[in-house]
């Protein structure tokens, strides 16, 4: 049987700057009538690039040097603009990563559906909407036909995925690239979106590239893996064995990156000692005003406490509360309620003496804005230790053992941010945060925008530093399997509300709150 | 700052941009001595002789050298022109800044107060207070420097707004920097480079308001060589000589072109993140 | 668009308005000019002044002459030009009317130029349209209107003769004769809003054009054609209804130079007449008046904004 897809010795340049960029080299690959391809690799390995030359869509400084690309009987490469406009989405369909930027917010839902069957179907416009309409419908979207007449930010993110996946189904191409369909979305969202993905693959039987970051996601919805490294395909496994035997060292390490609840990092027990408790603490952002009706709170009422050198975890999906509380916790967002740090009472930001300032720090989630751009690394972490007592004289040395401690050459003091990586801007950032010699250590989805074996390295390191110092953590994420790695506790945050706060061994047990179980589910350990 | 000069060279318009500006520079330090004539001399056998070896841009219509007043005049028009702008800077700059930092009410009510009085359009509320301060270039310059300081507070507010919001300002917040240590080390730095853009783009309606006002009779005041009011006195011997009333035209845009270049050069030049 | 927004903007456009009568009122009550002087001449006997300013209420406090000053000009009654002797309001009203014909006028061909341009340059981005664009925009913005309108004058109506240089004609008496002496000054002030106006027109089609949705609408197979009239311009479009109040402040600006250059009885025109004559009552009108019709220019604009942007929630 001829592939639906089939690439031969394709290789491509950026050309940049000086000389040119070698972003994809000699890759060759296949997929079958039917079959899923899962693209695994971390950012920079050239995955999204190799979708854009599938789909003909390549930035003008791209230059293809050799290789095929092949849809069918149909060589891609060979053909002119507007041949081309026939295959997309007729031929080949793509879903995209951010659902929120896909669609075109100043038309109706319907009209963009409509308009995509109209061109690819040869529809007319009555029956493309109702084409649409029963597109809608099979994707368990309620009440399509209102749905239709919104517009795109009318409808949540979870919406308009299905949307744009009916859509792309709906004009039955031969191929569909999947582009990270699920990382702009929550937990559960994404999972929901997963299996509507497999229902309507087993339906249909389109074949498909799906493109991810995520091995363990990767290898339940694909029938193969590719992996990718530096512009190189290093390994093509069946998805049901890479995970048992991973041949390419490349592979190997994303394997051992992938977190898995049942491979606990963390097996000491916190001391019973509190350290800091907040007590009923609601986060409210904007005050009412004229002509304006008050906004709802982000937190209510939230209690719970921390004990020295414990590691409490704190998940939810985006728009929970659950960085409200980090706010709140470092006077950046005025609160109700109170909070007992030591057993001292703090009512609000004003009590927060520098005793409690330098007791607790906070890592933020993007080390690109959290690092001054015009100050060095070195003049970044010589002002916390500055505040909190480090002598003049001892400065340039605290400085390098601050940067040794987070496993950086001590010649980065002199560095600007602009021009480390983004795993080397986190690690200041934490050494900044442990200059101050602190008791608890916030940190607010520091690992989301890294790639795994970074957030692993990153994971390892605070664990280590916790080590040394005793501080504890708490620790605001989404990634459920990374929390359980290393928690001692959950606490559980929906829409600005505690559900669940559970020693880690109970998070799976029968008692737990029906959200959590739901969380739960959404994100499955690894297969393998 | 060589490092800056240096990305701005790379830039096309920054390039063009300080040349212009490098050769203005000259005229309004070394003008007096670089004129062929002197300015204010006049020669009734000369009257509007055309270009030519004797008077290269010609001479106007009491037989003076247009050069030479080019030269001289721009003394009277790119100084004041910078000045106003400066001052516009710095007021709007303190009055954004304060804004920016006061947040809630206090901001609301100066932010609004500012939309009002940008609603006078910018020429009419200089030209009231020239009127009210009296004709003459200084007058003139202070009523520009009012005019752009509403404008600049607004770019400077929106500015700071962004960057207090980032984590850099967040994470010296948490750790108790004061407020002098904020403002100053943490975002002064991060709003200076796009307020000095602003500022340089608008040298460039500075140069043309001055002479706007010059032009009207309500700034600079005969027998000064200022471009504008040159323009003004040309305007009726177009027919017997239209070299003097293009000439100083083409040196006022020439002057807004090499700052309106200079900005956008700078824009490009003064993004940390294009190093690499 | 929900009632407390409307509200809300009325609230503004009554707070932009007192302070904007604060404004003109405070200026040109510090103006060096003595309004019984400047009525009676330098040679008037003091009773004879002291009668005049005891008629006008020149003694009472400051904030009592502001608002019978308001309270009058509210009504539309903005006392006796100093230098006719005349009504001042309906002198204004009718020469804002000859301003508009010329602001409009100078709107309407900006428009059908300066979009078409951002738009063209923004698709063929780098080539040489864009290229020309980016120089004529250089251009323009930098060449002052009484730099613009001499040099044009001198040109089409000195050298060519093609066109009269000064003057107005009502376009009720005479519509050839008008369309003739409008043309010179809807030129001279289109020029430097077409150059601004093409900038902004080219830099939001481009960031429309480098969206993801765009991306997305031709991935989904649309012909370019679709993607681009459909999907991109017409998004790019939309700011342009801001862009364009703003800068009717600098064409209410720039509309003083040109009355006065080209001899156009307008309210520019009548400012300036009255700067010079330190007309009080004039000056004040004219500048309450021009001010105000920016701000309703403004307001027009957030309200058409606002009808237009689907994606902006007005609560």
């Amino acid at each position: 049987m001829t592939a639906v897809l089939s690439l031969r010795d394709y290789t491509l340049d950026y050309l940049t700057g000086s000389r040119p960029l070698r972003v994809l080299q000699d890759i060759s690959l296949d997929i079958a009538p039917g079959e899923v391809l899962g693209l695994v690799g971390e950012s920079g390995s050239g995955k999204s690039t190799l979708a854009w030359a599938i789909m003909r869509h390549l930035p003008k400084n791209a230059r293809e040097l050799s290789g095929t690309i092949r849809l069918g009987g149909t060589d891609l490469r060979s053909l002119p603009p507007r041949e081309l406009t026939r295959i997309r989405g007729r031929r080949i369909g793509m879903v995209f990563q951010d659902p929120s930027t896909a669609l075109n917010p100043t038309l109706t839902v319907g009209r963009q559906v409509t308009e995509t069957l109209v061109n690819n179907r040869g529809l007319t416009r009555r029956a493309a909407w109702d084409l649409a309409l029963e597109l809608l419908g099979h994707v368990e979207l309620r009440d399509p036909e209102a749905l239709m007449r919104r517009y795109p930010h009318q409808i949540s993110g979870g919406e308009k995925q299905r949307i744009l996946i009916a859509t792309a189904f709906g004009c039955r191409p031969e191929l569909i690239v999947f582009d990270e369909p699920t990382t702009a979305l929550d937990v559960i969202t994404g999972a929901r979106i997963l299996d509507l993905f497999a229902r309507l693959r087993a339906e249909t039987g389109v074949a498909a590239l799906y493109i991810s970051h995520d091995l363990a996601l990767v290898s339940r919805v694909a029938d193969r893996v590719a992996v990718m490294k530096k512009g190189r395909l290093v390994e093509e496994a069946p998805a049901a064995s890479i995970f048992a035997r991973p041949a390419h060292e490349e592979t190997r390490k994303l394997v051992a990156a992938v977190p898995r609840p049942e491979n606990r990092l963390v097996h000491d027990r916190p001391g019973d000692r509190v350290l800091l408790a907040a007590e009923a603490v609601s986060v409210r952002y904007a005050r009412p005003r004229l002509f304006r009706p008050p906004p709802p709170p982000a937190t209510h009422a939230v209690g719970f406490d921390i004990k020295a050198g414990e590691i409490l975890g704190i998940v939810g999906e985006s728009g929970s509360g659950k960085s409200s509380i980090a706010r709140a916790l470092t006077g950046l967002a005025d609160f109700s309620g109170g909070i007992r740090f030591d057993g001292r009472p703090i009512g609000s930001a004003r009590d927060m003496d520098g005793a409690y300032r330098r007791a607790v720090q906070i890592v933020f989630q993007h080390p690109d804005g959290s690092l001054n751009p015009r100050q060095t690394v070195g003049e970044i972490l010589s002002r916390p230790l500055k505040l909190f007592g480090t002598g003049q004289a001892n400065l340039s040395a605290e400085i390098g053992r601050l940067l040794e401690q987070v496993r950086l050459p001590a010649a980065y003091a002199t560095r600007w941010p602009h021009q480390l990586s983004g795993g080397e801007k986190q690690r200041v950032a934490i050494a900044r945060a442990f200059a101050a010699k602190p008791s608890l250590v916030i940190c607010d989805e520091i690992t989301a925008p890294l790639d795994v074996s970074v957030q692993a390295s990153i994971i390892e390191l605070l664990l280590s530093l916790r080590a040394e110092t005793g501080a504890a953590y708490l620790f605001i994420t989404h990634d459920i399997n990374l929390i359980r790695q290393i928690a001692h506790r959950i606490a559980v945050m929906r829409r600005g509300e505690l559900v669940d706060l559970l020693p880690i061994d109970a998070v799976d047990a029968d008692h737990v709150h029906p959200y959590t179980r739901d969380l739960m589910a959404a994100s499955p350990t690894p297969v393998g | 700052m060589t490092d800056l000069l240096r990305r701005l060279m790379r830039t096309p318009q920054g390039a063009i941009g300080l040349i212009l500006l490098a050769v203005l520079a000259a005229v309004c330090l070394f003008g007096p001595w670089l004129a062929p004539h002197d300015p204010e001399k006049m020669d009734f056998l000369g009257r509007f002789r055309p270009l030519g070896a004797q008077n290269w841009f010609g001479a106007d219509q009491f037989g003076r050298d247009v050069l030479s007043r080019l030269l001289v005049g721009a003394r009277s028009t790119l100084p004041m022109a910078l000045a106003a702008t400066l001052l516009g800077t710095v007021a709007g700059a303190v009055v954004g800044t304060a804004s920016a930092y006061l947040g809630g009410r206090w901001d609301e009510a100066i932010m609004r107060t500012i939309d009002a009085v940008m609603a006078v359009p910018g020429l009419l509320l200089a030209l009231l207070l020239v009127s009210t301060l009296g004709n003459g270039a200084g007058n003139a310059m202070i009523a520009i420097a009012v005019t752009f300081a509403p404008g600049m507070a607004r770019v400077t507010r929106a500015v700071a707004l962004t960057v207090r919001g980032q984590d850099y300002v967040k994470s010296a917040t948490v750790r108790g920097e004061s407020a002098s240590w904020i403002i100053f080390r943490e975002m002064l730095p991060n709003v200076m480079a796009p307020v000095v853009i602003e500022a340089t783009i608008r040298v460039s309606f500075a140069v043309m308001l001055f002479a706007t006002l010059s032009f009207l009779g309500l700034g600079a005041q005969p027998p000064a060589s200022e471009w504008g009011l040159m323009v003004a006195e040309a305007r009726q011997y177009v027919h017997q000589a239209p070299w003097i009333l293009i000439a100083p035209s083409l040196a006022i845009a020439m002057t807004a072109i090499a700052f309106n270049l200079l900005g956008d050069g700078l824009r490009d030049a003064m993004n940390p993140r294009d190093e690499r | 668009m929900s009632a407390s927004w409307l509200l809300r903007r009325l609230a503004l456009i009554l707070y932009t308005t007192f302070i904007v009568s604060v404004l003109v009122f405070g200026i040109t009550q510090a103006l060096p000019a003595d309004a019984a002087v400047t009525l009676l001449g330098e040679n008037a006997t003091a009773e004879a002044l002291n009668a005049i300013r005891e008629r006008l209420g020149l003694g009472d406090p400051i904030w009592w002459q502001y608002l019978r000053w308001v309270g009058h000009a509210a009504t539309g009654d903005f006392g006796l030009s100093m230098r006719t002797g005349q009504p001042v309001g309906p002198e204004m009203l009718t020469a804002l009317g000859r301003s508009l014909l010329l602001a409009v006028a100078a709107i309407l061909v900006m428009l059908v130029i300066a979009v078409p341009l951002g738009m063209l340059a923004a698709v063929r981005q780098g080539k040489l349209a864009d290229m020309a664009t980016g120089l004529i925009s250089y251009l323009g913005v930098s060449f002052p209107e009484f730099v613009t309108a001499t040099l044009l004058a001198m040109l089409l109506a000195d050298t060519l003769q093609w066109l009269p240089a000064t003057g107005y004609v009502s376009p009720l008496e005479d519509f050839g004769g008008a369309l003739r002496h409008l043309a010179l000054p809807v030129l001279t002030a289109s020029l430097i809003l077409v150059a601004h106006v093409a900038r902004m027109v080219r830099s939001e089609t481009l960031d429309v054009l480098h969206s993801d949705y765009i991306r997305a609408a031709r991935l989904k197979g649309l012909p370019e054609r679709t993607v681009l009239v459909r999907h991109a311009l017409r998004n790019a479009l939309l700011p342009v209804v801001t862009i364009v109040a703003l800068d009717v402040g600098y064409l209410l600006g720039g509309i003083i130079v040109i009355e006065e250059i080209f001899a156009i009885p307008g309210i520019g025109r009548q400012l300036m007449v009255a700067v010079t004559a330190r007309d009080l009552p004039s000056i004040q009108a004219g500048a309450l008046i021009m001010s105000a019709t920016y701000a309703v220019a403004n307001t027009l604009a957030d309200v058409a904004y606002a009808v237009l942007d689907k994606r902006i929630r007005y609560d």
